[in-house]
């Protein structure tokens, strides 16, 4: 045995080998890297917030000291929050539905092996790569009040006059931001359907046309219903994220007008950036619940596997 | 019921051509085996006559309507496939009354063309399950089913019974046959088991790379092959061949084995034939003509097949009595002289 090596050697003489739980047919090696990394940041963070929600800071003392329920109290009694929550749930619903619908019926036209379909599909996939700050932006100056292209338009057809801007009116201002969520994240709905058509057999469908279904009922009898389990986990995938929307709603209105816009991620930021950090933890912490019970209800409810 | 007629049909993949201009004429309520082997065209064929595949040239009809631009679902056919293309997310039930209920027949109708299929099938305590509840055969004849309550004028089977095990294959087999002798419903069936074919057509078409060798009875094709490739392709084990040339009235193998042909054989003097006879028409016989050693002896049961060496060929001879041959014996063969067929070298074809 050469010296320096770092083998235990055990019993038989001339035999050495590392103890058992470190050699590859143990799933220890395997698993450790990425436990420590999701311990480091995953876990440590996650113990941390929850700790830092039992406290609150003492601005003389200038240390966090402990004081029980107070945070989640001061959470369940705060308007702010019960409408943050509201704007989040709206806002998420509004733009699952669309993004599904369209998504759906963007992959269905685009599912063909016809001249010039896989360059647009290459196309389709642009807004994805798109930092959602940027996009913000771009919104921003589509819907600009007194130039934005889009709201110049909205202004000429009458659906929008220019003593209300989109972004500035509380009525308005979510549909506002949320099409800047629709144009950025429809192409990923398209992708996920895509994918699912291609996956689909093809002989059920010959063997509707010979049973004689027209288009519409192929559509509605076998390609939804075989669809619905990609469907199921795209708005899965899909609402986790825009319950955390905070990207477009920071960059276009930071929130308002008033409260209007404002997610439970905008308002913990909000309230991070006025450095009351158990607080901001308490409501990350809150929002992280609502979407563990509703996707875990959706789950459930729909018999999604992955 | 209707006729199927097939008129100078082509079909083209892009430059390829698979299927070079099939005539086919396919009586009311007859039951056509299109045979051959794995892309010969006949699968091609059938989904050109269901509508699946766009018909490059030629005409395909139904009863005496041209349906080449007619869709699936208005020519009033039913399919069974290969892997039976049942709809996974509906129930038996629902598989079988799918087609009725998007003609929106009357539920009472509905109901009582799901049980008679379900009792002819015995589907009956399956009618709620999902397919994947099912086993192969089952499946297969929920398959059926969904066909059958159509009430089709035309059923087209592509290659049902080849995902099914050996035994289910030959119950299904029968099953087929019996539906098809209750319902009389004109039935195409692609496949490539000379058996299936064999034991369930009225007719049986046998196609090569996109074109008929021929078509006939069961026992004219078996009886009368019309070329070599036929004369090889049906029967198992197959026909034995033996290339050589006639002399003087006689059959002459390339290692000199002379064989007397049956008078009135049409062969001409001198020229190269190859001489074809079935194995069951080759007996081990001590007085016969030939002497040959024993390869392989294969006992089956019913029979014995024994292989032995003629002239560099293996040539397989099919008997019922117990011979007791061993590997390595000489023995003695007769053929049955009226049963020996004769096919030109060059050609193929069938010397008659």
């Amino acid at each position: 045995m050469t010296q320096g090596t770092a083998v235990i050697a055990t019993g038989r003489a001339g035999v050495t080998r590392m103890p058992r739980w470190l050699t590859s047919e143990h799933p220890f090696p395997w698993l450790a890297p990425l436990a420590a990394m999701l311990a480091v940041f995953g876990l440590y963070p996650l113990i941390y917030a929850f700790v830092l929600s039992f406290q609150q800071r003492n601005r003389i003392k200038r240390v966090d000291e402990f004081v029980g329920l107070k945070n989640w109290i001061q959470l369940v009694n705060d308007d702010r929050v019960w409408n943050a929550l509201s704007v989040t749930l709206t806002y998420a619903f509004v733009a699952i539905v669309i993004e599904l619908a369209l998504g759906l019926l963007i992959a269905l036209l685009l599912d063909q092996d016809r001249k010039g379909y896989g360059l647009m599909r290459a196309l389709m996939t642009l807004p994805l790569v798109v930092p959602p700050a940027v996009t913000g932006m771009m919104f921003l100056l589509l819907e600009d009040g007194s130039f934005g292209w889009l709201s110049q338009n909205l202004y000429m057809t009458g659906l929008l006059s220019p003593e209300h801007p989109i972004l500035a009116t509380g009525s308005t201002a979510l549909m506002g931001v949320l099409l800047a969520d629709i144009w950025q994240w429809t192409p990923f709905m398209v992708l996920i359907m895509m994918a699912g058509l291609r996956s689909l057999p093809k002989e059920p469908y010959e063997a509707a046309a010979i049973d004689g279904a027209n288009a519409f009922q192929t559509f509605r009898r076998l390609t939804l219903p075989m669809l619905s389990r990609v469907m199921a986990v795209a708005v899965l995938i899909r609402g986790v994220d825009l319950f955390r929307i905070f990207d477009y709603i920071y960059v276009m209105t930071s929130g308002g007008p008033g409260t209007a816009t404002e997610s439970l991620s905008a308002y913990a930021g909000r309230i991070f950036m006025t450095g009351n950090f158990p607080y901001a933890a308490t409501l990350s912490l809150m929002t992280m619940i609502v979407v563990i019970i509703i996707a875990n209800l959706f789950v459930r409810l729909f018999k999604v596997r992955f | 019921m209707a006729t199927v007629t097939v008129r100078d049909v082509v079909k083209k993949y892009g430059e390829l051509k698979v299927i070079h201009g099939i005539n086919l004429s396919i009586a009311e309520g007859s039951f056509v085996v299109l045979l051959g082997p794995s892309g010969c065209g006949k699968s091609t064929l059938l989904r050109m006559i269901a509508g699946l595949e766009p018909i490059s040239e030629g005409d395909v009809l139904i009863g005496d309507r041209v349906v080449n631009d007619v869709h699936p679902k208005d020519r009033n056919i039913a399919m069974v496939f290969q892997n039976y293309a049942l709809y996974a997310h509906m129930t038996v039930r629902e598989n079988m009354s799918f087609a009725l209920d998007l003609r929106k027949a009357p539920k009472d109708e509905i109901e009582r063309k799901i049980a008679w299929a379900a009792s002819i099938l015995n589907l009956e305590p399956y009618l709620d399950r999902y397919p994947k509840q099912l086993s192969g055969g089952q499946r297969q004849r929920v398959a059926m089913g969904r066909a059958i309550v159509r009430n089709p004028e035309v059923f087209l089977f592509d290659e049902p019974l080849s995902n099914l095990d050996a035994k289910l294959r030959v119950q299904m087999r029968t099953e087929i046959k019996e539906l098809h002798q209750r319902l009389k419903t004109t039935t195409i069936y692609v496949t490539h088991d000379q058996i299936e074919a064999m034991t369930m057509a009225d007719k049986i078409v046998i196609m090569r790379n996109g074109y008929i060798e021929q078509a006939g009875s069961p026992l004219e094709v078996y009886d009368n092959p019309d070329n070599l490739f036929v004369a090889e392709f049906i029967g198992s084990p197959s026909m034995n061949l033996i290339e050589g040339r006639v002399e003087g009235g006689r059959f002459v193998s390339k290692g000199g084995t002379a064989i007397a042909l049956p008078a009135g054989c049409k062969a001409g003097e001198g020229q190269a034939v190859v001489l074809g006879i079935r194995p069951e028409h080759t007996h081990p016989d001590p007085a016969g003509a030939l002497e040959a050693r024993v390869g392989v002896v294969e006992p089956t049961g019913p029979e014995t097949h024994i292989y032995f060496e003629l002239d560099g060929r293996d040539i397989c001879a099919v008997t019922r009595e117990r011979t007791g041959v061993k590997p390595g014996d000489p023995i003695r063969l007769r053929l049955d002289a009226d049963r020996i067929h004769l096919f030109d070298q060059a050609s193929g074809k069938a010397i008659r």
